[in-house]
């Protein structure tokens, strides 16, 4: 299934991304939490949190913490599908996590300031590295990371990431942005991923979005293969640190598994394993992979004899 | 498990009138349709179009028609609202080459993208929004968009209203099939509304959460709620629906109202989304006249 990536990491990949990195922390979160009384429930308290990123633009997201808890908590930082509409995490709460569910820039409850829409933001600007909506949208991910570490309910050691999809592209994107300050990581079904590849061995949305652009604008192709050097998980691989667990479907009509092969080629940390499954679309075997993701956390972020992190 | 038998005693007793007044309502409103080339998503196969309608309220609603290239009338496609903000030009990992054999109506419904002035439907929110009275509740104008998507399908030329699918991850494709008896096939998981109250009370994920969520903070509303819903079960739509059915999910409790539909109904228990999405295909190429089903390249061999 492995395949040789056309990908290839721009050689200033790296102060690239520091320069992002660096006008980002140069804001501060200015983050907001209100609870929500109608999503609330005995077992979990449901905040929406609000704070700044790039370009001005204020983000939101779902806060969830279980209602019984004695000292920091573990955190998981739950990253949304493309078309998703961020859900609101109360499930791994309830497992005794702070976990936060991000809106990045676009999504619903994010978008007053900035909306290219679905169809769209695949796209918007996407011959620009500087401009390009994952620029920012990568960073709105990165800062939700850092407002868990702000929290002094988490403990900032014990953050994982997690996420499917979009989700799984965003994981990889955060670990490699944010480093050793990640615990652990899932990734499943890793979209953005080998875009040049996928929009060859695929002709579906969203990834479609992309042949749609080239067709309409063919003499723009260079530009985007450049662009998306910036943006693309095989190039983010290298930085990743944490220990990581990747699966894949290998009947994915929407993300081709040998995308995400090529990604965990890339993985740069030693502690990393595939979980492909066979027989499996885009929910890369979601059924059968729960109770891994919950194992891997549980050992990760939880410790040994740690119980339901309260 | 909730009893999954046919309950008519709790068909609300005015029932027909409720819905005979929302169709007399859309009848009276004209569907004034504009019609907008989209060259981006246009293709060799295809033309895609953006569409504006009206619908009761009156509200202005969007949908994505995609056309294929040549000489029509087309089987067709007609994705119902689904429960999420985003549309789509055809469903999120489906062949594009589909395009060139079906013509294919997205529609976004009252508050879903690109219909979302003057109001943009939260989710979580969207399932218990104005829920206390059946004729403030936001589905009943949802249906009324459903039905007038369906309108102006058949509307156009290029639509073939004998092979006409309605498709949705949801309970409304069985809602308007009864509603607008022209669908020849349709494929729905009735997870919003078939005893929803009971099937949420064995759960604590949304969207099925959002009435527990609502009832937690309003528990003296919970009859009212329930006679709202009673308006929305599909089982009470079952009977007039004659459209050639598949209900995807397969749950115990969707085996009575797949005995209640009244066209041939198939029954699919969910497996992965490979699977079921190699079913669904060839399910309803058969359906619509062709040997073979067009599938994403991942799904071939």
């Amino acid at each position: 299934m492995a395949l040789p990536t056309s990908t290839v990491r721009p050689d200033d990949f790296d102060p690239f991304w520091e320069g992002v990195l660096a006008a980002a922390d140069r804001l501060p979160l200015n983050a907001t939490m209100e609870r929500l009384p109608l999503r609330s429930d005995p077992k979990v308290d449901v905040y929406e949190v609000h704070y700044d990123s790039l370009d001005g633009i204020r983000i939101a997201g779902w806060y969830c913490l279980p209602t019984r808890r004695h000292g920091p908590l573990p955190a998981l930082l739950q990253l949304p599908g493309y078309l998703q509409d961020p859900p609101i995490p109360k499930a791994a709460a309830r497992d005794g996590y702070a976990t936060f569910g991000a809106a990045p820039r676009g999504k619903l409850r994010s978008r007053a300031q900035f909306d290219p829409g679905y169809p769209g933001l695949l796209t918007d600007n996407i011959t620009d590295r500087n401009t390009y909506t994952y620029r920012g949208f990568y960073i709105d991910a990165v800062r939700a990371f850092d407002f868990l570490r702000s929290r002094p309910e988490v403990r900032p050691d014990r953050i994982g990431l997690t996420g499917s999809s979009q989700g799984g592209g965003l994981t990889i994107a955060v670990a490699g942005l944010r480093g050793e300050q990640v615990r652990a990581a899932s990734a499943g079904a890793p979209y953005l991923c080998g875009f040049m590849d996928a929009i060859r061995l695929t002709r579906t949305y969203p990834y479609q979005e992309i042949g749609d652009y080239l067709r309409t604008f063919p003499d723009s192709a260079d530009a985007v293969r450049d662009t998306l050097g910036y943006f693309d998980g095989i190039c983010f691989g290298p930085r990743i640190s944490c220990p990581i667990i990747v699966n894949l479907g290998l009947q994915d009509n929407i993300c081709p598994p040998e995308t995400g092969y090529s990604l965990f080629d890339a993985i740069g940390s030693p502690d990393k394993k595939l979980y492909p499954y066979d027989g499996c679309g885009h929910d890369a075997g979601r059924a059968l992979h729960e109770p891994v993701v919950d194992a891997f956390f549980a050992t990760h972020l939880k410790g040994e004899g740690e119980e339901n992190g309260a | 498990m909730p009893d999954p038998s046919f309950d008519p005693t709790a068909c609300p007793g005015d029932f027909e009138a409720y819905w005979r007044d929302l169709l007399e309502e859309l009848e009276a409103l004209p569907a004034a349709v504009a019609v907008e080339e989209i060259p981006l998503r246009s293709n060799e196969f295809s033309t895609t179009y953006g569409l504006r309608f009206t619908s009761v309220g009156p509200y202005r609603l969007f949908a994505y028609l995609s056309v294929p290239v040549g000489e029509g009338p087309f089987p067709t496609l007609v994705y119902l609202a689904r429960y999420a903000s985003t549309v789509e030009v055809i469903p999120q990992g489906d062949a594009d080459e589909k395009r060139g054999r079906f013509a294919i109506l997205s529609l976004a419904a009252r508050g879903q993208r690109n219909a979302d002035r003057p109001w943009a439907a939260p989710f979580p929110g969207l399932l218990t929004e104005g829920i206390d009275d059946p004729r403030s509740y936001i589905f009943r104008g949802i249906v009324a968009d459903c039905c007038r998507a369906v309108d102006v399908a058949l509307s156009r030329p290029e639509v073939d209203a004998s092979r006409l699918a309605l498709l949705g991850a949801n309970d409304l494709p069985i809602l308007i099939a009864a509603l607008r008896p022209a669908a020849s096939h349709l494929v729905a998981t009735p997870n919003l509304f078939h005893r929803a109250i009971d099937r949420a009370a064995l759960t604590d994920a949304y969207p099925l959460e959002e009435f527990n969520d609502y009832l937690r903070l309003f528990p003296d509303r919970r009859t009212q709620v329930i006679a709202t819903l009673a308006y929305f079960d599909p089982i009470f739509f079952a009977p007039a629906v004659r459209a050639t059915t598949l209900l995807l999910g397969g749950r115990p409790e969707f085996e009575g109202l797949s005995r209640a539909l009244a066209g041939p109904t198939e029954l699919r228990p969910s497996e992965t989304r490979y699977k079921d999405g190699v079913f669904q295909e060839e399910w309803l190429s058969r359906g619509l006249g062709f040997d073979d089903a067009i599938l994403p390249a991942a799904w071939r061999g």
